[in-house]
């Protein structure tokens, strides 16, 4: 009975070592869609590791805290499915006003129909238009033109048959620099609404 | 066109309005111990106070489902289609053949393969004031996670929690398996 016991214990002793390099749950790192490569921290029974490294991985549930290299073969037959449903990343989009005003820039006013078209492209969408303004005027004043700014947007797009999941249009009035200056200070690149498309 | 639209800017703001509820109050004769008042004063206070909550924010959306695939929300499951609402305390699964993908408030982004459970179980998304959170719960099955704004302005404030693990985001793409 003993021996018998023994030997079970030993099976299963085996069949832990065996799987332990095929561990059955385990992180992996991947490269970032922006081509760079991030970092995670992992931490289980056995501490805590940093990984750095593309296709590193880590078992979640081994006794062992060392990483291994993940083999494409492997990712593709445990992952395929998960990568498969990834939905398309969220785009943003700035585009910049005048002074004190709602209207677009020559600029931005030309990369309307790229904005448009996008939305168009990915189908139902939920959507944010954002408002910015410099530090120029009072921050009153700012929260209620950049609201300005996004309804002049968001108008837009629904004149262009925007089909959202979701439309939100809000402002930040001076609050949310894009870059930093004192109050009091025009600058173009502040003046801008910020449409996200995820 | 769009000069058309730049003359004709709205005039309204987008406040929205406070609900306020009413809280219904009855009279009892019986005789009730101080101790009892109190708790009850208590209960009343507390429940009041969640009463006056606003509804639970939409995190995000399912924005693609294939299969067997469902989100549980307070003991209500409904099959994952595009465009269903998700919050704190959904529940996604996926059967064998199911898979569904999701796309968070702040940009994360997140889709699942076969035989898959995972909970929302915390999402703060407010820059301005610095409240960021993002927590979820994977038990069973494949997760692709793609981070968003939250791991970039407080990478500490993102964790992925499996059963033996847990999983802090620096900013990145990466792949999970959990085992049953």
């Amino acid at each position: 009975m003993r021996y018998a016991s023994l030997r079970w214990l030993g099976l299963l002793c085996f069949a832990t070592i065996a799987s332990g390099c095929a561990s059955k749950s385990y992180v992996v790192l991947l490269e970032s869609p922006d081509g760079t490569t991030g970092a995670i921290v992992v931490q289980t029974s056995q501490g805590v590791t940093r990984i750095d490294k593309k296709h590193q991985g880590i078992a979640l549930d081994s006794r062992s805290s060392q990483t291994f290299t993940v083999a494409q073969t492997r990712l593709d037959k445990d992952f395929s499915a998960a990568m498969s449903a990834q939905p398309i990343l969220p785009k943003s989009y700035l585009l910049y006003f005048e002074l004190g005003d709602t209207k677009l820039t020559a600029d931005s006013e030309a990369k309307i129909p790229e904005v448009i078209q996008t939305i168009r492209d990915r189908g139902p969408s939920a959507v944010s238009v954002i408002g910015h303004t410099d530090t120029a005027s009072g921050d009153v004043w700012n929260e209620r033109l950049g609201l300005m700014r996004a309804q002049t947007i968001a108008k837009l797009l629904k004149a262009n048959g925007l089909q959202a999941i979701e439309l939100i249009v809000t402002s930040h009035g001076e609050s949310n620099l894009l870059v930093k200056t004192p109050n009091e200070t025009r600058e173009p690149k502040n003046r801008r609404v910020e449409v996200t498309i995820r | 066109m769009i000069a058309a639209f730049m003359l004709n800017v709205p005039a309204t703001s987008g406040l929205s309005h406070l609900r306020l509820r009413k809280i219904n109050r009855e009279k009892t004769t019986v005789f009730i111990p101080q101790k009892i008042l109190f708790w009850l004063f208590a209960c009343l206070i507390f429940s009041a106070a969640s009463h006056a909550e606003e509804p639970k924010a939409v995190i995000g959306y399912v924005m693609k489902a294939e299969g067997e695939a469902f989100v549980t929300l307070d003991g209500i499951t409904q099959p994952a289609v595009i465009g269903l609402p998700l919050q704190v305390g959904s529940s996604l699964n996926t059967g064998t053949e199911g898979s569904m993908g999701v796309t968070l408030a702040d940009n994360t982004v997140m889709s699942f393969g076969p035989n898959t459970e995972v909970s929302l179980d915390a999402f703060l998304y407010k820059p301005d004031q610095g409240d960021l959170k993002l927590s979820t719960r994977i038990s069973r099955g494949t997760l692709n996670f793609i981070s968003g704004v939250i791991a970039k302005l407080k990478p500490e404030a993102v964790e992925i929690n499996t059963p033996t693990g847990t999983i802090g985001v620096r900013g990145t793409h990466f792949l999970v398996k959990v085992d049953s």
